[in-house]
C-alpha cells in the first residue's frame, strides 16, 4: 500500500492505493470519476485520457503511486456543473459526439492541443487527437469542433 | 401539413450534454452496494470435447459461486436465429472463445485469480476452418448433419443465352476477410434484483426486447419477471446483437442474490461477439460491346463460423446485393452460409451487403477496361433509375438518385 497525495480538478487529494492499481483504477473505482473510460487497458484508443502536469496521458499505463504530487484534469474538471467549456459546446454545435466514449478522451486532447497552440491548422488538430480513436467514424465532425472551439476561445480573449 | 419541429432543424441530441461532460452512464460506470464480480472462463482449443474441474477454484478466499451448465436453471441455449449457442459449453467447445465457466467472487481480483485456477481437459477434434471444404459431404461437423445452413438462390431470364450474347466476359474470384467491430465501450454488465423481486440486467445492446426473452428462456422465468435497461451504448455496428454476458449475469444474481457486476477486457471482447462475415466470390459478368450489362453469375460462400447468429439474413442481403445497383436481365446467384471452428459471424454495418460491392465493382472496372469505356461511363449505362427491376424482381418505383450521384461525384472529383 502507498500513500499520495496529488491534486484532481483543483482539489487536493491524500489517499491509499495498492501497487497495483492505475491511474484510471484509482480515478474511477477509489474516486467514481467515471468520465474517465477504458477502452483497451493498453494505451491504444485514448478513452481514458486525462491531462497530468500540463500533458496528455493514457491513465491505464500510469500507475498510481506515479501520480504523486501530480495535478490532474479529468473531463469532470472541463467545466462547473451546468456549464460548457466552449470545446464541449462546440462537440455539440458541430455534432462531434456519437456513442460518446471517446468523447471524454478527445475533449481532453483537444484541450492540451489549444492551451498549447490557440489556432492549428487542421493537420495539427488531426495530430493532436491521433492518439484517440473513433469507432463511430466522426473525425471529420470532432476536427470541425476543435476548429470551431479554437475560433471561439481566440474571440472570447479579444473580447 | 404542420411545420415539423425536429425534421428539418438542427438539434442538439438529447444525450449530447451528459457524454460531452463525462456523465453519461454506460454499465461500466454503475457501482452498487455489496457487488460481486463475475470472470468468464472461455475456450482455448477450437473444437474438442471437455470436462471441466471447478473444485480447486472454488477453495480460492472470496469465491462465491462458479457456474457451469449445470446450473442452468431453464434452456441452456440461445441465439437469434438458431439456438446454437450454449450459455455454458456442456460437452463441446466449437472456437476459441466459447463460455465454459463463470465465477462469481466479492472482488475482480479473486473472480480472475480462481478463474486461473479452473481445470479444463480438452479431448481435441478435428476442425475445418475452410468453408469450402466444410461444405464437403464428408466433412466434420459442427453442428447436426450438415455444415451448410442456409443457400439463397436468384434465378432471372437465362444466364446461358445472356454470355451467348455478350462481347466480353469477365470472370474472377474475390475474397473479404473478417472483420471485428471494435466498437470502443467493451461489454460490461450489472445485474440485481429489484424491489419486486425481478432479476434486472443493465448492459448495453442492440436487442433489449429478444434479450429479455433470451434471458427468461435460459434462467426458466417468465418473461415479466426479467428486466433489460439499456444504459449509454459505446458503440455497436451490429456487434450487441447477440448474447454475450447478460445471462450468466442473470444467472449469477439468481444463484447469489446479490447484484454482480462484470466488464470484459478488450481482448475478451474480440472473443465474445460476433465478427462480420468473410465471403468468397466468384463473379461471371457478360456485357455487349457497349458495355450494357447482358449477363451475371454469382457463388458466394459466406463463413459463418461456429455459430449461425444472423448467418441467413446476411448471406440473403448479400445474394441480393450481388448485381450492385445496376439492371442486369439475366441472373444466377447462389449464395450460402457455412458453419467451420472459426469465430463466429453476424451483424455488422451493412449486413452482408457491404462485401458484395468488392466484386461487383470490380466487375464493372474490368469491364470498362476491356472494352475501352470510361468506368464512369458503364455505370451511368447500367445504373439502376426508377422502373428499373432488381435481380429479384423488385420494380423501384421512386427514388433512385443513383445517377445523379454518380453525376454529382465526378463533377467534384474532375472539377479543373
Amino acid at each position: 500500500m502507498n500513500h499520495i497525495s496529488l491534486t484532481i480538478n483543483k482539489k487536493m487529494y491524500s489517499i491509499d492505493v495498492e501497487e497495483d492499481v492505475r491511474l484510471i483504477d484509482l480515478l474511477r473505482d477509489q474516486l467514481f470519476l467515471t468520465g474517465t473510460k477504458e477502452g483497451c487497458g493498453e494505451g491504444e484508443c485514448g478513452a481514458c485520457t486525462v491531462i497530468m502536469d500540463g500533458r496528455v496521458v493514457n491513465s491505464c499505463l500510469v500507475m498510481a503511486f506515479q501520480a504523486e504530487g501530480s495535478n490532474i484534469t479529468t473531463i469532470e474538471g472541463m467545466s462547473d456543473k451546468d456549464e460548457l467549456h466552449p470545446i464541449q459546446k462546440a462537440f455539440l454545435d458541430k455534432g462531434a459526439v456519437q456513442c460518446g466514449f471517446c468523447t471524454p478522451g478527445m475533449v481532453l486532447s483537444a484541450k492540451s492541443l489549444l492551451d498549447k497552440n490557440e489556432n492549428p491548422t487542421r493537420e495539427e488538430i488531426r495530430e493532436g487527437i491521433s492518439g484517440n480513436l473513433c469507432r463511430c467514424t466522426g473525425y471529420n465532425k470532432i476536427v470541425d469542433a476543435i476548429e470551431l472551439a479554437s475560433k471561439e476561445i481566440r474571440e472570447e480573449k479579444k473580447e | 401539413m404542420k411545420p415539423l419541429n425536429i425534421v428539418g432543424s438542427r438539434v442538439i441530441r438529447v444525450d449530447g450534454k451528459a457524454k460531452v461532460k463525462g456523465e453519461a452512464i454506460y454499465p461500466q460506470d454503475i457501482y452498487l452496494d455489496g457487488m460481486l464480480y463475475g470472470k468468464t472462463i472461455r475456450s482455448t482449443k477450437v473444437h474438442a470435447m471437455i470436462e471441466v474441474d471447478t473444485k480447486k477454484a472454488e477453495t480460492v478466499e472470496g469465491v462465491v459461486k462458479i457456474l457451469t451448465y449445470k446450473d442452468v436453471t431453464g434452456e441452456n441455449h440461445h441465439g437469434v436465429v438458431f439456438k446454437d449457442h450454449e450459455v455454458f459449453c456442456s460437452k463441446k467447445v466449437r472456437r476459441i472463445g466459447d463460455p465454459i465457466a463463470f465465477v462469481i467472487a466479492n472482488s475482480e481480483r479473486v473472480a480472475k485469480k480462481a478463474a486461473e485456477m479452473i481445470e479444463i481437459k480438452y479431448k481435441e477434434l478435428p476442425a475445418v476452418f475452410n468453408p469450402i471444404d466444410a461444405m464437403k459431404e464428408d466433412s466434420i461437423k459442427i453442428h447436426g448433419d450438415s455444415n451448410i445452413i442456409y443457400h439463397y438462390k436468384c434465378r432471372k431470364g437465362n444466364v446461358n443465352e445472356g454470355f451467348e450474347k455478350s462481347h466480353v466476359i469477365v470472370e474472377r474470384e474475390y475474397k473479404t476477410s473478417m472483420v471485428e467491430h471494435a466498437f470502443l465501450q467493451p461489454e460490461a454488465g450489472v445485474s440485481y434484483i429489484d424491489e419486486e423481486g425481478k432479476i434486472c440486467v443493465c448492459a448495453s445492446t442492440q436487442y433489449p426486447h429478444f434479450d429479455q426473452i433470451e434471458v427468461a428462456e435460459a434462467l426458466g422465468l417468465k418473461l415479466e419477471n426479467v428486466k433489460i435497461m439499456n444504459p449509454a451504448v459505446g458503440g455497436a455496428f451490429g456487434g450487441r446483437e447477440d448474447i454475450t454476458l447478460q445471462i450468466h449475469l442473470a444467472l449469477a444474481t439468481m444463484v447469489t442474490k446479490k447484484p454482480v457486476k462484470v466488464v470484459y477486457t478488450r481482448e475478451e471482447s474480440f472473443h465474445a461477439h460476433s465478427k462480420r462475415h468473410p465471403i468468397i466470390m466468384k463473379y461471371k459478368t457478360g456485357a455487349d460491346k457497349n458495355g450494357k450489362l447482358l449477363s451475371m453469375e454469382v457463388n458466394l460462400i459466406g463463413d459463418t463460423g461456429s455459430y449461425a447468429s444472423w448467418a441467413i439474413n446476411v448471406m440473403r442481403k448479400a445474394g441480393i446485393h450481388a448485381t450492385g445497383p445496376y439492371e442486369i436481365p439475366n441472373v444466377k446467384i447462389d449464395s450460402y452460409a457455412v458453419y467451420t471452428n472459426n469465430p463466429f459471424c453476424g451483424a455488422m454495418r451493412g449486413f452482408g451487403a457491404t462485401q458484395t460491392p468488392i466484386g461487383s465493382e470490380q466487375q464493372m472496372d474490368i469491364i470498362a477496361n476491356e472494352l475501352g469505356i470510361d468506368p464512369i461511363q458503364i455505370r451511368l449505362i447500367n445504373g439502376f433509375k426508377v422502373g428499373s427491376e432488381t435481380s429479384n424482381g423488385q420494380v423501384l418505383s421512386e427514388s433512385v438518385p443513383l445517377k445523379r450521384c454518380i453525376e454529382e461525384v465526378k463533377n467534384r472529383m474532375f472539377k479543373e
